[in-house]
């Protein structure tokens, strides 16, 4: 019953932040001065006309909400319109209905567009995450069961110094390292028109692209996953229980597996939940170094031409998926830890 | 035992990535080893109805006839849409040009060749047009182009006008039809001196695909990803932002290319575009950084080459002008300083800079020194006959001096000649511009040096448009155009009638500039609209309307190891268009 209400409770918190998500999103972008209909948009052949014809087309024309025409707090507009009639109400009926808008930019469903980058994201991103926690525990346990000797120092002054590389400029130097002297591509997800024989090519393909943004990605992400790894495993291995595991005999390994790991694992959770929900905004600086068609490249872009449609779908997307990551780490915690659902 | 033939080939692959590893230590080249099919184009085949897909045959060439000649060409955008009504972007035109024909095609040299065009008449008094069509010119699907499809295809453009640019060019447009199959006879409002560059932007899509479409909603969202055009080159496969692939038309019936395919890939970053081209990833790249132009004119089988570019951008200074009188009723605030109303000041502004130090500086050397508002890439239309203001400070500061700016208060800037309001002027530009910001700087110096005081300030595109125009909230402005290969369109920002539409940002007003304007439009005679054009460009020119600090080069550069014959010895560089792609062929 109390796991019910515990469980409960999450969810209507997850629910409304995302509602409130929703609402931010809408005003944050329409504060902003200027018409987006003409941004990038300066030229002499484009007549009245049509500047007139695409603002009718996406909505423009119509008054943000009731009271404002613009979100511009010196141009107030008529209060007595239809509220159905106004660009927030149709925006939040045509996201009730599933629909994200189409994009300014390209005239294509924001949605088609979103999905399209999603899944090259999560394969950048789950790569680079699945290896450097892999690794960042590893290094962690070794660090912290052979603290203070020279694996320790190395390890440890190594995390620090790969967690302290500025991403982008690390991207450029594996760039060229990788171009010049590996013949690794450095651009895109596949060979374009790589005319391969089979699916077993295109995915070697795809995993050669793979190599360097993941490798940094790797690089940059194992350092904080260490050092987090490695004090928490200190302060565990410094209780009484340990002691009592020592003194009955059990092997190093056991040790560390069932009794210091599990016990880690809590501040790990957190760390990793925050940083799943994150990425989803994909590592934007790694994949405009390598041209990696994900998710983050496509915002870049889209703030560039104020692609509110866009900015806005994938906010929400980024939001939810932030949202879903801690909703999965608290109820992870319920499992690892049943002190959390008690209290 | 299919896992175990799968396995053996991740082992080779593996293997063959540590060999590259080794083998590739000091030279740059070595190429990523292609794991290719040795067969033709699987996507060749799948593509439907390809007609006559010329396959190669292994008696015709000689060493290896599977290897398909692809031309791989790296650039740093890539096409916002495949559909020509509403594409903005200048990649999208790039692949307009290769898959899709016109009536008449633009040359390098910036003259008119004929397209689907075989021959054309013109009426007396210049208004009815008679074009001859090619026959037997088809679709990448098969099907014919006939007369129809042009029909279908000049008013399709004029019925959707939220299409952004192409249904300016049908604007005299009185009626287009086809009295048979071969023949399509346009009447014009009025007579135009420009009808080819008209026409040379109408790109011809297929009826039979399109008609469905013509809802305006459905016109503009119709993503066009196959592309069925009648050009040298068809669509294989488009993946947004990553990359076109396109397939050689063997049997296009004027531009046939030597090649057999092109893949455009998009680099989000300059520094891995250069890189790809000297590891041999591209073959040719469209742009780069001016601060790559050293390392590449070095780099091993790289030739870098400069030149106009196709559509040559203009890059303005500026001054607000208007005045109580030409500012916009509805949406003026007209802020801008009075001292810029005074030619004098214009005038000594422009003897102020230092356009051969900005080229030097902000261009790395890569421009020539800005003269009028037609680039000179517009060929025959730029007046290089006008004489220049030379930089001169003593000149500018003589001139200021005389129409009595003096600096009174001895603080090192002038004021009005009343004494008030000192030479303050507020300097904006696009923050997306990479140039301005050292202009601004440049600026800044000279200018300093006749007491002319800048407050300068980077403003995104919105927010610069917001005080730009109509509004007139300024005092100068970095900024600029692109152009199109009729100075027309350049020429009228600087109409009086274009003030309150926001295409003009000076407020500049001359009744005697407006009524050349009108004139250069009818005038039929190719000799007498240039006299008049070069006039406009002197009366701007002497008016000190805009200062133009440098006309910027395109640098492309690509790989002599890969294919040869790319066209580098015309006025305009542009090796993605079909000028180059349908005559370039493979080093043997």
């Amino acid at each position: 019953m109390r796991g019910h209400r515990y469980l409960l409770n999450k969810i209507g918190w997850a629910f409304f932040t995302i509602v409130f998500v929703i609402l931010l999103n809408f005003f944050l972008f329409r504060v902003l001065p200027g018409d987006p209909a003409r941004a990038g948009l300066r030229d002499p052949r484009l007549t009245v006309e049509a500047i007139e014809a695409i603002r009718a087309r996406f909505g423009l024309d119509k008054p943000v909400i009731n009271c404002f025409e613009t979100l511009n707090p010196l141009r107030l507009g008529s209060c007595r319109v239809n509220p159905l009639q106004t660009q927030f109400f149709i925006y939040v009926g045509n996201l009730l209905r599933g629909e994200l808008g189409i994009s300014y930019h390209t005239n294509r469903p924001v949605a088609h567009m979103l999905v399209e980058r999603l899944w090259n994201t999560v394969l950048l991103v789950g790569a680079g995450q699945v290896l450097s926690i892999f690794i960042g525990i590893t290094l962690g346990i070794i660090a912290a069961w052979k603290a203070r000797t020279t694996i320790d120092y190395t390890a440890l002054v190594g995390s620090l110094m790969a967690w302290s590389l500025p991403t982008f400029w690390l991207g450029i130097i594996l760039l060229f390292i990788g171009s010049r002297q590996l013949g690794l591509p450095i651009a895109g997800k596949v060979t374009p028109g790589g005319n391969f024989a089979n699916m077993w090519e295109e995915w070697l393909d795809i995993g050669r692209h793979l190599i360097l943004p993941t490798l940094t990605f790797t690089i940059v992400f194992v350092g904080e996953y260490m050092l987090i790894m490695r004090s928490t495993v200190l302060d565990v291995l410094s209780e009484d229980y340990i002691l009592t595991a020592k003194a009955k005999g059990l092997s190093t390994f056991q040790i560390l597996k069932d009794h210091a790991l599990r016990n880690s694992m809590l501040p790990m959770v957190t760390i990793i939940a925050l940083n799943l929900g994150f990425t989803v905004a994909g590592a934007i600086q790694i994949e405009t170094v390598f041209s990696w068609p994900g998710l983050g490249q496509s915002i870049f872009e889209a703030v560039g031409r104020r692609d509110y449609p866009m900015l806005q779908g994938a906010f929400l997307l980024i939001a939810v998926s932030v949202i879903l990551a801690n909703l999965i780490a608290d109820l992870l915690y319920s499992y690892l830890d049943p002190r959390v659902r008690a209290s | 035992m299919f896992r175990k033939i799968a396995l053996l080939l991740v082992a080779l692959v593996v293997l063959s990535w540590g060999v590259a590893a080794c083998a590739g230590a000091p030279t740059p080249q070595a190429p990523p080893p292609e794991t290719e099919a040795p067969q033709p184009a699987a996507t060749e085949a799948a593509q439907p109805a390809a007609t006559e897909a010329p396959q190669p045959t292994p008696t015709e060439v000689p060493p290896e006839p599977e290897e398909p000649a692809v031309v791989r060409i790296g650039w740093g955008g890539s096409p916002d849409t495949l559909n020509p009504g509403t594409a903005i972007l200048f990649e999208a035109y790039d692949l307009f040009e290769l898959v899709y024909d016109s009536m008449f095609d633009l040359q390098l040299d910036g003259t008119y060749t004929p397209g689907l065009t075989e021959s054309w008449e013109v009426s007396e008094d210049g208004t009815l047009w008679t074009f001859k069509i090619r026959q037997g010119v088809k679709f990448h699907d098969g099907e014919p182009l006939t007369a129809e499809d042009i029909v279908f295809s000049y008013n399709f453009y004029q019925s959707h006008e939220d299409f952004p640019y192409l249904p300016v060019y049908t604007e005299y447009f009185e009626s287009v039809e086809a009295p048979d199959d071969s023949t399509v006879v346009i009447t014009l409002s009025e007579a135009i001196p420009n009808m080819e560059s008209q026409l040379v932007f109408l790109y011809m899509l297929p009826e039979h695909i399109w008609a469905q479409y013509d809802d305006p909603t459905a016109a503009v969202e119709f993503e066009n990803d196959d592309m069925i055009g009648s050009g040298p080159f068809k669509m294989v496969e488009y993946k947004q932002g990553e990359f076109v692939h396109l397939a050689a038309v063997k049997d296009h019936f004027l531009t046939p290319p030597k090649i057999d395919e092109v893949v455009f890939q998009t680099f989000d970053n300059q520094d891995a575009l250069v890189q790809a081209l000297v590891t041999g990833q591209v073959d040719m790249i469209t742009e780069m950084p001016n601060t790559a132009v050293p390392t590449l004119r070095n780099a091993q089988n790289v030739q870098l080459v400069t030149g106009a570019p196709l559509a040559p951008e203009l890059n303005d200074i500026i001054p607000n002008q208007t005045t109580p009188e030409t500012c916009p009723e509805e949406d003026g605030v007209c802020s801008g300083h009075l001292a810029l109303r005074d030619r004098n000041v214009r005038l000594a502004l422009a003897h102020a800079t230092d356009k051969q130090k900005i080229i030097d500086v902000v261009l790395l050397g890569l421009g020539t020194p800005g003269l009028t508002l037609i680039p000179d890439g517009l060929g025959v239309w730029y007046n290089d006959t006008i004489q220049d203001y030379a930089f001169d400070i003593d000149e500018a500061n003589r001139i200021l001096d005389e129409a009595g700016y003096a600096d009174t208060d001895g603080d090192g800037v002038r004021q009005m000649p009343d004494g008030t309001n000192p030479l303050d002027f507020r300097l904006y530009w696009n923050n997306d511009s990479a140039t301005n910001p050292r202009i601004a700087e440049l600026l800044a110096e000279t200018w300093g040096q006749i007491g002319v005081k800048l407050q300068p300030q980077a403003l995104d595109p919105d927010a610069l448009t917001s005080v730009c125009c109509p509004t007139f909230d300024f005092d100068i402005i970095l900024w600029g155009w692109g152009s199109d290969p009729d100075p027309g369109f350049l020429l009228s920002v600087h109409l009086t009638d274009e003030i309150p539409t926001g295409n003009s940002e000076t407020g500049y007003s001359n009744p005697e500039y407006d009524a050349l304007y009108a004139q250069q439009a009818t005038e039929l005679d190719p000799d007498k609209r240039r006299e008049i054009v070069w006039k406009m460009q002197e009366i701007l020119h002497r008016d000190v309307v805009y200062i133009i600090p440098f006309y910027s080069e395109a640098v492309q550069a690509y790989r002599t190891d890969r294919f040869k014959g790319w066209i580098t010895d015309q006025p305009k560089v542009w090796f993605q268009d079909p000028t180059s792609l349908t005559v370039i062929e493979p080093v043997q």
